[in-house]
């Protein structure tokens, strides 16, 4: 009787105070903010002997361990004493922003983060990121990044401020199968007209039982497949601005198209990166949109028989500029430590050794002028895109509309259940609602 | 009963049982499959049920490179201490709940309810808040009292369940030849409640063991579970199918030896019972 | 024993799983119920402001809203119809005397011990359209002779991921009603073998009699944690394509991922309501006869 009457108590007792201080100090998480988190004062004086936490995932288990070096040889070469604690966090489909904002706006965030430009508005709306506009003006380096990219990183904030510090990118082109091109008789598109012939071309039943063996297009309708998508709307002279425009409706109906003609595998309206990646990589596909993030499994696959040509040109031409940035949060008690690690990887030696490893395109001019990037094929083909490179208009809508509205009503009109025409009015809504 | 039933068993027990256990299993067997294929051997023009070519090599990575035992560790951790703090917890609110009548019970048991009919992503927010608060963040600690705020209140239903059906007759005649409440609580019910006990367990050790949407975010690094560890594996470049499969594969296995020990107990509990009964 | 005097034991036993509880979920679940009534989007945190119904008034007039409570409803009720109907019959096969069966019961544990992040990408892969083993079996069987895309086409997808939810939810049922099949006394068994009776008289005449409120809770908390389920859907379709297998937690965690809260907590209350309005009418009955 004794022993559980005291063990209730001794519940009781903690549950209630513990209940109490939780109440307490959670009835104003941002009052807090300054105070408690390294309860010290003068972090914003003294830079030297910093700690800086760094979030960031991992698109596979090499580019890890590939992070894990860059951090520590950071941490040993900076002469500020600056340490930089990594922690790696799931991609998670895109999961890793919510994971971001949640930690963030609770107050308990990083210091500095890897980033996508589409959670921008999010972020900046809610007061979140650090303004980066004078730390780049006294930025010794700051020429060794193209104007144009400070450009984009202003437009995805809408404002004229940069809170995103570029990091790498990737241009989107057409992998290709030289040998199957060949069976088919084509040649390497140079037209979007030629690409829709070339598509049909290499649809072909290799085996004669009447079956399609190898399609022509390897679609991606699941996520991410706005941006191969983007391309064929803007090959008809169509935008993102308009979706509803004749020319816009056209470059869906080809989409749609190749996929009810079957010239994309009938999993199309649900395959994601994954499955188009494997599809190519089978010998299923003769053509599919990727960056260089997967040209050296494709290589390894195929040795010669892969190559890569940039999205030809119709009325317009387009193709999506993937982005990795790194942001500094406000609330960070080590601001210029912080700007000191995305200076690392934006423009030195971090910056080569990220995307000499992974095969992204360096924002670095310097960085691009090596070799590596001269003389690689696929770079070639991102290099030659970058010109006409473009992204989805970064709105508060962008999120959603990426990762629900383009998916469900794409594949509904793939499947047959609704027009090109009310397709294209859903997206035009979603993505410019006010 | 032996001789002229065994046909019959046959018909009424391993068909029936092998049909659910092919369908229970065929899932892990194909994922233990493809956690020693190689990469090619997946997207090959054929589908193989054996690999032509067998590879550890994930399973060595994971425990070599990536230091899979301390997600192990930590998961093991989180779960154990969820599983003790749960059941003792709602041990006692299910006994209260069934062998009193009291003002606001069915108040209560309902507040206890709706608290599971809630989203956890409304959660994430606040609760996030709320550890950084008291600064719990990041530590098993916080992992243990999320868990248990959804896994207390089923419990407590389940128990209550349980208990409900075990007829009270038993500690009243207990408490007749003079025990008091807790001596006919521990020596009469909690042996006959075992099995449910542990079943309950089982459950709250699951759910602990599996979660992944608080686990990212109050855990970093050296805190990390195991569902957060395998999300790694899966990044914008695709799904690393042999690093991720093994990762399962070396998930499930002690849940289920672990079960394997526990079942005995529920055996027991039922010899207990009878005795009792 | 039958004094009036207040009795404080009941409340000192459940005070400290009501303080855990109390402690983490109800202060969220208060401030839901104000974000409903607000435009509470955290893209627009400029613009956050009182609404009244307007976002239960949209929910009425929003589509996407109805197929997800349609699909909820199949969702839940084939999903825990069939996962109790495989799980009892489990069971029951389970509490025979056989030779290995404590292996087999941690073996028919697997699904339930699978964590969720592999569940719903290994069943992806079992049903792929181009590799999956299950096109594989179903062609080489000559049951069909072109692949099936089970997650591509809208008549397929939402099947697709109901058998999934099954598979995982059978391991439940087996194992809690297991545990309650050990508190019914043999004697009881013992004494319709006496008198002759077959093994459904048995069943119906006192097993599923004397495990009435287990079976009752156990099929109520799974409700109620079926459709509050999203990882599964989640990894297999994202909720499509074009919506089919969108039930409303997915919807909710959709709407809330992108940061509407007003929004999806409205719905989130709504769905809380829906799940109360099948849960609540049963704790009255049961407290009632029981007392």
């Amino acid at each position: 009787m004794k022993r559980l009457l005291f063990i209730c108590v001794v519940a009781l007792i903690s549950a209630v105070l513990f209940g109490c201080t939780a109440a307490r100090n959670s009835a104003d998480p941002n009052a807090n903010n300054s105070e408690d988190s390294t309860g010290s004062t003068e972090e914003n004086n003294s830079e030297e002997g910093a700690t800086i936490t760094y979030w960031y995932w991992a698109d596979n288990s090499e580019y890890s361990q590939l992070m894990q070096d860059i951090i520590k040889e950071f941490n040993e070469t900076n002469d500020k004493g600056i340490t930089v604690v990594g922690e790696e966090y799931p991609w998670d489909g895109g999961g890793y922003s919510e994971t971001l904002f949640t930690a963030a706006i609770g107050g308990g965030g990083p210091d500095v983060a890897s980033f996508k430009l589409t959670s921008t508005p999010l972020f900046t709306a809610n007061d979140l990121l650090l303004n980066l506009d004078d730390y780049i003006a006294n930025w010794d380096k700051k020429d060794d990044i193209d104007s144009n990219i400070y450009d984009i990183m202003k437009q995805a904030s809408g404002t004229d401020s940069i809170y995103l510090m570029p990091w790498n990118t990737q241009v989107l082109y057409v992998y290709y199968r030289p040998s199957i091109f060949e069976e088919a008789g084509v040649e390497v598109p140079t037209t979007y007209e030629e690409l829709l012939t070339a598509i049909e071309k290499t649809t072909m039943d290799t085996n004669g039982d009447g079956k399609t063996d190898v399609y022509g297009f390897g679609m991606r309708g699941a996520t991410g497949g706005q941006e191969p998508w983007g391309s064929f709307i803007h090959a008809r002279g169509g935008s993102f601005d308009d979706l509803t425009s004749e020319a816009s409706i056209q470059g869906m109906k080809d989409f749609i198209d190749i996929y009810s003609n079957g010239y994309a595998p009938p999993t199309a309206s649900t395959d994601g990166f994954n499955e188009i990646i494997a599809n190519f990589k089978s010998g299923r596909t003769a053509m599919t949109i990727h960056h260089t993030g997967s040209s050296a499994e494709m290589v390894d696959t195929f040795g010669d028989d892969v190559s890569a040509f940039p999205f030809p040109a119709g009325e317009g031409q387009w193709t999506s500029m993937g982005d990795t940035e790194n942001v500094i949060f406000e609330s960070s008690q080590h601001k210029d430590a912080a700007f000191e690690w995305v200076a690392y990887l934006a423009a030195e030696k971090g910056q080569e050794d990220w995307t000499v490893a992974t095969g992204n395109v360096p924002v670095s001019k310097s960085v691009q002028e090596l070799d590596f990037f001269q003389d690689n094929e696929f770079m070639k083909a991102s290099i030659e895109g970058m010109p006409f490179a473009g992204i989805v208009p970064i709105k508060d809508t962008t999120t959603e509309w990426i990762s629900t509205i383009w998916p469900n009503t794409v594949a509904a009109a793939l499947l047959g259940d609704k027009s090109a025409e009310e397709a294209m009015k859903i997206l035009q809504e979603e993505l410019h609602a006010e | 009963m032996s001789k002229k039933s065994f046909g019959n068993r046959i018909l009424t027990l391993y068909i029936p049982l092998g049909i659910i256990l092919f369908f229970l299993v065929f899932p892990f067997y194909w994922t233990f499959v493809t956690s020693i294929k190689p990469e090619r051997e997946l997207y090959g023009p054929t589908v193989t049920y054996w690999p032509e070519e067998l590879t550890f090599a994930s399973y060595a990575k994971l425990f070599g490179e990536f230091n899979f035992l301390l997600p192990m560790f930590n998961s093991l951790l989180v779960a154990t201490i969820t599983t003790v703090v749960t059941l003792t917890a709602s041990t006692l609110a299910a006994y209260a709940f069934t062998r009193f009548d009291f003002k606001g019970k069915n108040i209560f048991m309902s507040l206890f309810l709706t608290n599971n009919m809630f989203p956890n992503v409304l959660l994430l927010i606040p609760l996030f808040a709320i550890m950084r608060s008291v600064n719990l963040l990041y530590t098993p600690t916080s992992l243990v009292i999320a868990y248990a705020t959804f896994t207390i209140p089923f419990s407590v239903w389940m128990l209550t369940g349980y208990l409900k059906d075990l007829p009270s007759s038993l500690e009243e005649a207990a408490m007749i030849d003079g025990a008091n409440r807790v001596k006919a609580f521990t020596r009469v019910v909690l042996p006959v409640l075992m099995p449910s006990i542990i079943a309950t367990g089982v459950y709250i050790f699951i759910q602990s063991w599996n979660e992944y949407t608080f686990a990212v975010l109050f855990t970093n690094e050296s805190t990390r579970t195991i569902p957060v560890t395998l999300k790694n594996l899966i990044g914008q470049l695709g799904v690393q199918w042999d690093l991720l499969t093994a990762g399962g594969i070396i998930t499930i296995i002690p849940v289920c030896i672990l079960f394997f020990f526990a079942q005995k107990k529920l055996i027991e509990g039922m010899t207990a019972g009878s005795v009792k009964g | 024993m039958k004094k009036k005097k207040f009795n404080f034991w009941p409340y000192l036993l459940i005070s400290p799983a009501l303080l855990i509880v109390a402690f983490v979920v109800f202060y969220p679940i208060i401030e839901a119920i104000f974000m409903s009534f607000q435009n509470y989007d955290l893209r627009r945190p400029d613009k956050i402001s009182f609404v009244g119904f307007e976002n239960y008034i949209e929910m009425f007039n929003d589509p996407t809203f109805w197929l997800a409570v349609k699909n909820t409803l199949i969702w839940v009720i084939f999903g825990v119809g069939l996962q109790f109907f495989f799980g009892f019959i489990l069971e029951l096969l389970l509490n025979q005397q056989f030779k290995g069966r404590g292996f087999v019961r941690a073996v028919s544990l697997i699904p339930w011990a699978t964590p969720g992040v592999l569940i719903g990408l290994m069943w992806k892969w079992i049903y792929d359209g181009n590799y999956g083993v299950l096109n594989d079996i179903l062609l080489k069987l000559h049951l069909i002779d072109a692949p099936i895309m089970f997650l591509s086409q809208t008549s397929t997808a939402f099947g697709s991921v109901i058998v999934t939810i099954i598979w995982q939810g059978i391991p439940f049922f087996a194992i809690m009603i297991l545990a309650g099949l050990q508190g019914i006394p043999h004697e009881m068994y013992e004494a319709a073998d006496i008198d002759g009776a077959t093994k459904l008289q048995k069943l119906f005449r006192i097993t599923i009699p004397t495990l009435k409120n287990v079976i009752f809770i156990t099929i109520i908390l799974r409700v109620i944690w079926v459709a509050n389920s999203v990882d599964i859907i989640y990894s297999m379709t994202g909720g499509g394509p074009s919506y089919s297998t969108q039930t409303l937690s997915v919807y909710i965690f959709n709407k809330a991922t992108v940061l509407d809260l007003g929004y999806s907590s409205g719905m989130a209350l709504l769905l809380m309501f829906m799940l109360a309005s099948v849960a609540i009418p049963y704790i009255r009955n049961s407290f009632k006869e029981g007392s």
